[in-house]
């Protein structure tokens, strides 16, 4: 019997050094740091159809230190349980100019980004659904910024503008 | 050094725990404002606010919930949920000045809040059907003051 509550003691205490470190790896990821795997066409060039690793830092979008230019991980809008990878165009307050359609330069249209709120768009304005169809996302839905790509390895590098 | 990370990370890891309960689970929030009377009291009330109806989808229409602010992103507000996504809303404009009412559908990935006070208060009738994913929890019980302490009961308008 002494024997099982020997066992028993040591499991927990492993299991409690476990439960702490993957306690720290969560708060990291969620606070510092993380990698992400993102797919699909709405921002080719930049990003591969088939799917990239990348690195994305939680701390910009809580110091406020966002600009437009950056490639940020959002929550979609439409489906909460979906996150998107686009480029913010334009912060608030700042003048935007876009059409739906690309193809027909003609048809564009203008506004002001509310307050609380950014615009992003996707690079490949053809299949890319962002801010132009939903209008433009409450700063709350950020959820961090994308700096760096680390898979596939020869694409290997910092993302920027 | 040794001694060092001896009494830091017992710490940090309590923290941590912290951290993830507040996340995961609850966490008491403290409200102010005018906007949520008689439910919450205008100088402060503590309530305990539970996260996980948020996460699985399980909010209806009636419940109290924080949200991060859709023009100050810094800012948590405490509402009540009216609307979910598909739902048709029957809100009046401005009720200090006419008795105007407007019908609209609850958008896609949305939902409509709206504070008790409907006099003084910011919400849905001004900015609009907030995305789900701003939702940050469900406000279930009061602590603060010892008067109002219970449930705080779904109210379906």
């Amino acid at each position: 019997m002494r024997q099982w509550r020997i066992i028993a003691k040591e499991a927990m205490a492993r299991a409690s050094i476990i439960g702490k470190f993957l306690c720290l790896l969560h708060v990291t990821d969620a606070y510092v740091l993380s990698s992400n795997h993102v797919l699909g066409p709405s921002m080719l060039p930049t990003l591969n159809i088939t799917g990239d690793v990348v690195l994305v830092e939680h701390l910009s979008h809580r110091l406020g230190k966002l600009g437009s230019g950056d490639l940020v991980l959002v929550r979609s809008p439409l489906d909460p349980k979906k996150t998107l990878t686009k480029r913010i165009v334009a912060m608030e307050g700042d003048k935007v100019t876009f059409s739906l359609d690309p193809t027909r330069s003609h048809s564009s249209r203008s506004l002001v980004v509310p307050k609380g709120h950014v615009w992003i768009q996707g690079d490949n304005l053809y299949v890319s659904r962002d801010s132009r169809h939903f209008g433009p996302l409450p700063y709350g839905l950020i959820e961090g910024k994308v700096f760096m790509r680390v898979w596939p390895p020869s694409s290997f590098g910092l993302l920027g503008e | 050094m040794g001694e060092w990370s001896r009494s830091v990370v017992p710490i940090a890891s309590r923290l941590c725990l912290l951290y993830l309960i507040n996340k995961y689970l609850g966490t008491p929030v403290l409200t102010y404002g005018p906007s949520m009377l008689p439910t919450l009291n205008i100088t402060g009330s503590l309530v305990l606010v539970e996260r996980i109806s948020t996460r699985t989808g399980k909010l209806r229409p009636g419940d109290i919930v924080i949200f991060r602010s859709p023009e100050t992103p810094r800012k948590v507000v405490c509402k009540r949920l009216i609307g979910m996504e598909g739902d048709q809303v029957t809100y009046v404009v401005d009720p200090k000045n006419s008795d105007r009412c407007e019908t609209i559908v609850v958008p896609k990935g949305h939902v409509w809040v709206e504070g008790d006070n409907i006099y003084n208060t910011k919400d849905s009738r001004n900015f609009g059907a907030i995305p789900y994913g701003l939702l940050e929890g469900r406000a279930f019980w009061t602590l603060l003051p010892r008067k109002d302490f219970g449930s705080l009961a779904p109210k379906p308008r």
